[in-house]
């Protein structure tokens, strides 16, 4: 049977889909975005990075579902090391997608980027760390406070590290 | 007057930074003992980080030590750009290695974080400090206590330098 799932180069059409699934009230409080034009910014530099061959997108039977991107740093003294952001359609969670993209962000940023560490930030409370807890990620600092709701709610900013070994 | 006591001088002063100081933080960050401190490596870099750098001056978040009319120091606040996290800041300095250990980075700091309590009303502010910089102390002497440490956030040829982020709180 052929695997619905595929993974790909992002494309310039894919940006609508990244904005919409940042849209979603469900996700939104997840990310440092408030409104419209914070995400369109955000969505064009993610998808930016297409040009660098470092943001990826994962389609079901393709219909993108979820997508990746590793922010690749400008200076040498950096470039072993980058940030990544994952995000997913939510009809598609719990498929084993976010996983499949995490790994393949590990395979392309061991041979292909040189990167010996890839690291993120979740904010405490995000579903989704349970999935980085899995995939092996380590915590290596907290930030409370980091992040403050237009209501005044603060979120603790969680940052992550594995080493690509 | 003696150049170990510049802060208690009339010849130091602090002022909002200008786009001309530019050629002078191009100079401090690409001179050897600075740049150790820095993740840029070369003149390119530099250009970029001092150009980025200059830009906030616009938005006067940015102060420029002077010592007899020459800039020896500047310290930025590198606002940021979304709603949610515009309650803090992460801030850039670097001092003139010439003028280093005067008290320069003291003032700067102290200024600075009267600049962000009060007219930008921030809650928290950051330094970003690579390998075992004395800014770190400095730091800790003014008041900000040390976050976190991420190991291996640098890579030269003398090897690994860790990340070690520093913060103050203004408003609990």
């Amino acid at each position: 049977m052929k695997d619905p799932v595929t993974l790909r180069v992002s494309i310039e059409e894919d940006k609508p889909f990244l904005a919409n699934w940042l849209t979603d009230p469900d996700v939104l409080p997840w990310f440092p975005l408030n409104n419209a034009r914070e995400i369109e910014d955000a969505v064009k530099i993610w998808v930016g990075y297409k040009e660098q061959g470092s943001a990826f997108t994962a389609c079901y039977d393709g219909i993108p579902c979820g997508m990746a991107v590793v922010y690749l740093q400008r200076y040498k003294k950096l470039k072993h090391q980058a940030l990544f952001a994952i995000i997913l359609d939510k009809n598609f969670r719990g498929k084993g997608i976010g996983s499949r993209l995490i790994e393949h962000l590990k395979k392309v940023g061991k041979e292909q980027f040189g990167l010996e560490i890839l690291h993120l930030e979740v904010y405490e409370g995000n579903p989704a760390k349970n999935l980085y807890d899995r995939l092996g990620f380590q915590e290596y600092g907290r930030q409370p406070f980091f992040l403050k709701e237009p209501l005044g709610v603060y979120r603790t900013k969680i940052n992550m590290q594995l080493e690509l070994k | 007057m003696s150049i170990q006591d510049i802060t208690l001088s009339d010849a130091f002063q602090i002022r909002y930074t200008e786009a001309s100081d530019e050629t002078f933080l191009r100079e401090w960050l690409f001179s050897k003992q600075t740049i150790q401190w820095f993740s840029v490596s070369d003149e390119a870099e530099v250009e970029e980080m001092a150009k980025i750098w200059i830009s906030y001056s616009r938005f006067k978040c940015s102060l420029t030590a002077t010592y007899q009319g020459i800039p020896c120091g500047i310290a930025t606040l590198f606002l940021m750009p979304y709603v949610k996290l515009i309650h803090q800041s992460m801030v850039y300095l670097v001092v003139d290695p010439k003028l280093q250990r005067k008290k320069v980075g003291t003032a700067l700091i102290r200024n600075l974080d009267h600049l962000a309590a009060n007219y930008f009303k921030l809650e928290r502010m950051h330094y970003e400090v690579f390998g075992p910089n004395p800014l770190i102390e400095l730091l800790q002497k003014l008041g900000y206590h040390k976050q976190f440490t991420q190991q291996r956030y640098v890579k030269d040829k003398e090897g690994y330098l860790s990340r070690t982020v520093l913060e103050k709180v203004f408003k609990a």
